[in-house]
């Protein structure tokens, strides 16, 4: 029998994992501070465009099945990066809402892939107003007790607004494309960013700055006090091994290792071992 | 810039000939196969004529939803109702709900054809 779209979507293998760099930028000197794995539906339907796909998720209202798959996905091809790379993973806030058992299922599904749950930031997205606000902060509590840390996306448009900032305590304020755009020519959107800035500093988050379009932006964001941006200008969502080719990541040398064992290797103990080696040739164990 | 065209069908068969046939007559087709899907697409998409069952999968009436849609989002696409159904009262709905022509099946593809082409050049 044919499989329906949405079985199709719950599939993890049918999604690929794109990624995008969030540099950190100053003085002009960029470095890649982490990155922010980013999901394209089935090949060579209308959900591989990522807007398509998660609109027509939350018109099923299918959020929290499709997040775990997206999570499987994004596990998988998080194995294949460098262990100190840190992955920014979209989770809808109706899935942390609910008592959807995603956090059990976000430890296993990590541990399956040996993966340290410290090294994830979940950016919340699309807030729904009927999402139940006090299972959503104890939700977040259950992640940070993993050292997981929480973005809030697309700030200042939509439900992400100043409730969210107070009930999700976020790491990062994720500042939306709109009040970025044209910021060196807009002085009112200037003085939007500027009183997110200071918002931030006063409630202990950072700010990333999302779809910088121009140099100009760029400058003048940095100018503002925001020193993390993610745009295509620097680098645009791509696959890891295009990444790899442009020398923004390295290979990580596990990539080949299964996560699971087989034969008695695996790959914490391999990264174990290798953690082990550069002691002794560092002379730490002695 | 190609006129974008929209094909609404739960039947595959139906998808594909309709597809194939406009394409081929130089026109941009997507096909969804479910509301929610016609819904997504319409959201982001701008297309100049969607073609429509009236019934969807298990919603019977789903292709009304459809129209609704686009004229409740005042979205400028052109609607074709491609339906089986020959009942008055829903030929009379569907027109109140801005259905632009109405084509009954099974109907030819040069007939889908030249409905498509009329629209297409009242939008122009």
């Amino acid at each position: 029998m044919t499989k329906s779209i949405l079985e199709t979507i719950l599939d993890p293998t049918t999604l690929s994992v794109f990624f995008q760099p969030i540099f950190e930028v100053r003085n002009g000197i960029k470095r890649v501070d982490s990155v922010e794995a980013l999901i394209r539906g089935p090949r060579k339907t209308n959900f591989y465009r990522a807007d398509i796909l998660f609109d027509y998720v939350r018109r099923k209202k299918a959020e929290a099945a499709v997040d775990q798959s997206c999570f499987t996905a994004v596990c998988e091809a998080v194995t294949a990066l460098p262990e100190d790379i840190r992955v920014n993973v979209n989770v809808h806030a109706a899935t942390l809402g609910q008592n959807s058992g995603f956090v059990d299922f976000f430890r296993r599904c990590a541990k399956r892939h040996s993966l340290k749950l410290d090294r994830f930031t979940i950016e919340i997205v699309e807030h729904a107003p009927s999402c139940d606000a006090s299972r959503l902060t104890a939700t977040i509590a259950q992640l940070r007790d993993f050292g997981v840390r929480i973005a809030l996306d697309d700030v200042g448009l939509g439900q992400s607004n100043y409730r969210m900032m107070l009930d999700c305590d976020p790491e990062y304020f994720k500042l939306d494309g709109y009040f970025v755009r044209d910021l060196n020519r807009d002085p009112k959107r200037r003085a939007v960013v500027s009183s997110l800035v200071a918002l931030a500093k006063t409630l202990e988050s950072a700010v990333v700055a999302e779809a910088v379009g121009s140099e100009e932006d760029l400058a003048k964001i940095s100018e503002l006090g925001v020193d993390l941006v993610q745009a295509n200008i620097l680098c645009a969502a791509m696959p890891l091994e295009d990444l790899q080719k442009l020398g923004h990541i390295e290979p990580s040398p596990f990539a080949d290792v299964p996560a699971e064992s087989q034969h008695g290797i695996d790959r914490v103990s391999c990264i174990e071992k290798y953690t082990e080696s550069l002691s002794v040739a560092f002379g730490e164990s002695s | 810039m190609a006129k974008k065209i929209l094909i609404i069908d739960d039947d595959e068969q139906l998808r594909r000939a309709c597809h194939d046939f406009l394409a081929d007559s130089g026109y941009e087709v997507d096909c969804a196969e479910e509301l929610e899907e016609a819904q997504s697409l319409l959201t982001y998409i701008p297309y100049s004529v969607v073609v429509t069952d009236l019934r969807l999968s298990k919603l019977a009436f789903g292709g009304l939803d459809v129209i609704r849609h686009i004229r409740e989002q005042a979205l400028p696409a052109r609607v074709i109702v491609l339906t089986a159904y020959g009942w008055p009262e829903l030929k009379t709905e569907a027109s109140a709900s801005g259905v632009d022509a109405f084509l009954r099946k099974p109907a030819r593809l040069r007939e889908l054809g030249a409905a498509v082409d009329a629209l297409m050049g009242a939008t122009a």
